[in-house]
């Protein structure tokens, strides 16, 4: 794999359990100086309908899987950056905002779903992989 | 785009259909029939009267909701307003209030769901389970139930467009149905007995308390207040406007459904499929044979379905919010953060989802049988939420809260939210006794949640109460001690702050602060390191100086924290620049809510100058807190000598010293000056029962009879290692500041000394206009 690939890195983190694996995961792969860490947290909307959960209840979690993440990269010498997205579709939302910040790549741990509920909640990594115009690096999920 | 408004993408015909598609559900498709049976024709003007009412609620909404745009709604409101004990009744009334709404929405599917499967293979059975029997009905409402709690436990993707493509559908069949209604609406059928009114007017009220169900829809708007755009406008004329539109839609579709079917022939079940029946009846059928086409089931069959989303809809925006009261609630920390956590897969508030939708399975099987008894115990639940809205308002506007700032304002106040008050509670006397029992057993439940519960847990005390207490002197008694009462446990740390400047002493200091925070459960002590900066310094100087004397006091600090570390008491530290140190330390005390104030002094402190911008009588006449200043000689606190002549300072010197007698097992002696021989004995008398009272049965007790207090002061404290001095006159703290202090003994003394002050208890009055 070509070594900037992990130069300035888009992690998506969907979840307080996913957090700190998915930090951890990434320290064996970042260079050891230099590398930018961007984590956002993106928050649903339904465009027009009410959601199913509040607002600043989903924002109060993103700053909890925030501060998991500065627990374990905050001692690192990378440089840690959290931010929440809004959007009606996740994975475009997270698309969107690699180009912004010309991430090199975006850097995600796959998450269980069954396939019934992929099928009512839509499945992100899918939409992620066909949508994508940069390289995405799916971490193996540590047990 | 920015964020904040991704955020919020609810616009105003968003928030209208959120109101109108929850209301309009129950008010056509459900209650007619019940409620023309019970009230006869003229039902139509119990419709009204509820969206009247609703009307002047709706207002109350509009103000609250544009001041304060936050998920919880109502709760939230009340809840600021007038503290966690009616914010425990207003959140669980709303909550259960919801859950019975729930309920009730559900069964009506369920009525319509058996009406559109009757005679058909799917026609739902009725369960006879040998204790209960469920009917076909509440079968259909549990499948409902199931359907609606598990798409908001999932959180399947409900985009924007369908909320307003179902509800538009919903008006334009409606429409169609009151067009069809026009041609068979006859007046000899709305008039019995020729009158409007054959059961006689006086049901009309209670009519509107059956109906008034049907009107619940319009705070849904406010519980999402938080994503709406532009909730100043669209809030209000979402609210007020889903009511009226709502109101129109009864008053005219009720009207032609009396005028159809004799209203006591309209069906409780399913009343607008009946009507359609009738309506649609003579529509032709296109074609013949096997392919023929009847328009009139096609009509049957549209109304169905209507009444199917209509309900749907409905049950699904209050499941919806409730799960946002239950956050709202869980902020407040009325309810535990548990129920509130977000499922790491669906992103939705699954317990909370979880735990209403088990309570309105649970309301459709034991209370489905009768919708009255569901659809009135929401109206009852919520009816008391909007009363407690209506004083809400009253405070927030009374108490003239700071931030309070509502873009629209309820008309012709107070008249209006005095009416709200009136009409809510009002309306609950017209509901059955035994529903009004029932909710009343909830709010009951609610007020022991708050009082074995919630009252240990929340820290937010509502704008009320804060009023009542700040005005304590002018306020009834009565309503102090309620306030006092209803008030959360007192949670927040006991801050014991202490003001450092002289690395020096900071170790005794930091000793004697963190002994008196470790007595209580949940004692923290608080360096504050206050530097002294120059006159001439302006305090914004560039940032580089700033950095070095923030180093430098972070340095200091840890020392601190360091000293603190040995012992199992929290430490927290700030650092303040100032120009006016003593001022300063008076200014830190209150803002950071300090419990005593334990400070250092002489030894070139800066504020032992008695500099202050304000004079120091009035300073120290108004103590934020307990002052304990130590005039350190060798801090050795194993006997100590308390001078008492009674009053609340020295109460606090023999709090003190009960601290460190059960921290280090100090001997205490007592002392106590009168004027001459003939005095000695009320004197002892009086320093014995002194004594006792103070939990010093052990102690030394000396009655010197020299009347000089000095003297005997300097006399005891000879074979003293502390002298615990209590102000025995007001302003002691404002002498030792002045160098006026009478008692040069603190100077004179080789022991160390304490001075203890506590805040006087003189009222305001006295405050502005003269000394004690």
């Amino acid at each position: 794999m070509h070594e900037d690939t992990f130069d300035r890195v888009l992690v998506p983190i969907a979840s307080e359990q996913d957090a700190e694996s998915t930090c951890e995961a990434l320290l064996e792969y970042l260079p050891e100086n230099g590398a930018q860490v961007h984590v956002v947290h993106v928050i649903e909307k339904a465009g027009g309908a009410p959601d199913k959960a509040s607002v600043s209840q989903r924002e109060e979690r993103a700053e909890r899987i925030f501060e998991h993440c500065r627990s374990v990269l905050g001692e690192t010498a990378i440089s840690l950056e959290t931010e929440i997205l809004y959007g009606t579709s996740v994975a475009e939302t997270l698309l969107d905002h690699a180009q912004s910040i010309d991430a090199s790549a975006v850097v995600f741990t796959p998450r269980g779903a069954s396939r019934w509920v992929k099928l009512l909640t839509g499945s992100v990594t899918e939409n992620l992989l066909t949508g994508t115009d940069r390289p995405i690096v799916v971490l193996p999920q540590e047990d | 785009m920015g964020d904040e408004e991704l955020a919020k993408d609810l616009g105003l015909v968003s928030a209208m259909m959120i109101g109108i598609g929850t209301m309009v559900g129950a008010g056509i498709f459900v209650l007619p029939g019940i409620a023309a049976r019970e009230a006869g024709p003229i039902v139509v003007l119990s419709f009204v009267i509820g969206g009247m009412i609703a009307m002047i609620n709706a207002l109350a909404v509009s103000e609250l909701g544009t001041a304060m745009p936050k998920a919880g709604g109502g709760y939230y409101y009340i809840n600021r307003a007038l503290g966690p004990m009616f914010g425990s009744v207003s959140g669980m009334g709303d909550w259960m209030g919801l859950a019975f709404a729930s309920a009730f929405y559900c069964i009506g599917f369920g009525g319509y769901l058996t009406g559109l499967f009757d005679g058909t293979a799917l026609a739902l059975p009725t369960l006879d389970l040998g204790l209960f029997v469920l009917q076909d009905i509440q079968i259909g409402g549990l499948i409902a139930g199931v359907i609606f709690i598990g798409v908001n436990y999932i959180g399947a993707k409900e985009t924007g467009g369908i909320q307003t493509i179902i509800v538009s559908s919903l008006l334009v069949i409606l429409a169609v149905f009151s067009f069809s209604g026009l041609f068979y609406f006859d007046w000899g059928t709305v008039i019995t007995d020729g009158s409007v009114a054959p059961l006689g007017t006086t049901e009309i009220l209670p009519g509107t308390a059956l109906v008034f169900v049907s009107f619940l829809g319009y705070a849904k708007i406010a519980t999402v207040a938080e994503e709406l755009k532009n909730p100043g406008r669209n809030l209000p004329i979402a609210i007020i406007g889903s009511v009226g539109i709502v109101t129109v839609i009864y008053a005219i579709i009720v009207g032609l459904m009396v005028g159809i079917v004799p209203y006591d022939q309209l069906s409780e079940e399913v009343p607008v499929s009946q009507v359609s029946e009738i309506t649609f009846g003579a529509l032709p059928t296109l074609g013949a044979g096997p392919l023929s086409l009847s328009l009139s089931a096609i009509g049957v069959t549209g109304i169905t379905v209507a009444a199917l989303l209509a309900t749907a809809s409905s049950a699904n925006a209050s499941i919806l919010s409730s799960a946002r009261i239950n956050f709202a609630m869980g902020r407040d920390k009325i309810v535990t953060d548990w129920l509130n956590e977000i499922h790491p897969e669906y992103a939705t508030p699954y317990r909370s989802i979880a735990l209403t939708g088990g309570m309105i399975i649970l309301f459709i099987v034991a209370l489905g049988q009768d919708l009255k008894i569901l659809s009135s115990a929401a109206s009852v639940l919520h009816l008391i939420v909007y009363g407690l809205m209506n004083v809400a308002l009253i405070t927030f506007r009374e108490a003239d809260v700071p931030g309070y700032d509502p873009d629209f304002r309820v008309p012709f106040y107070p008249i209006t939210p005095v009416l709200g008050l009136l009409l809510s509670f009002g309306l609950v006397w017209f509901m059955d006794a035994e529903v009004i029992a029932l909710s009343m057993a909830f709010v009951v439940a609610a007020l022991l949640w708050y009082l074995f519960y919630a009252r240990g847990e929340t820290t937010e005390d509502g704008v009320l109460s804060q009023y009542i207490l700040e005005r304590s002197e002018e306020m009834p008694d009565a309503a102090v001690s309620a306030a006092e009462a209803a008030s959360p446990d007192e949670t927040r740390p006991y801050r014991v702050m202490v003001p450092l400047a002289n690395p020096r002493t900071e170790g005794t200091l930091l000793d004697l602060a963190s002994t008196i925070a470790q007595e209580r459960e949940n004692g923290i002590v608080h360096a504050v390191h206050i530097v002294q900066v120059p006159d001439q310094t302006p305090l914004n100087r560039g940032a580089e100086q700033l950095d070095r004397i923030d180093s430098e006091s972070e340095k200091q600090l840890q020392r601190a924290r360091e000293r603190i570390a040995e012992t199992d008491v929290e430490i927290e530290t700030s650092t303040i620049l100032s120009h006016r140190s003593f001022e300063e330390i008076f200014d830190a005390a209150r803002q950071f809510k300090a419990d005593k104030v334990v400070m250092g002094w002489g030894g070139g402190r800066p504020w032992s100058a008695g500099r202050a911008e304000r004079p120091i009588d009035e300073l120290t006449h108004d103590l934020p807190c307990d002052f304990l200043v130590l005039k350190d000689r060798d801090f050795d606190p194993s006997k100590i000598l308390i001078p008492t002549a009674g009053g609340p300072d020295s109460d606090l010197s023999a709090e003190i010293a009960r601290t460190l007698r059960s921290a280090v097992g100090s001997e205490i002696s007592l002392l106590h000056v009168v004027d001459g021989e003939d005095e000695r004995e009320a004197g002892e008398q009086f320093l014995a029962n002194w004594a006792a009272d103070h939990g010093f049965g052990d102690a030394v007790l000396r009655v010197d009879d020299s009347g000089d207090v000095e003297g005997a002061i300097a006399d005891a404290a000879e074979d003293h290692t502390l002298v615990l001095l209590g102000a025995t006159e007001r302003g002691l703290l404002s002498r030792l500041v002045n160098r006026s202090l009478t008692f040069e003994v603190v100077d004179t003394v080789d022991a160390s000394v304490i001075l203890a002050e506590r805040p006087s208890d003189r009222s305001l009055f006295q405050r502005l206009f003269g000394r004690q």
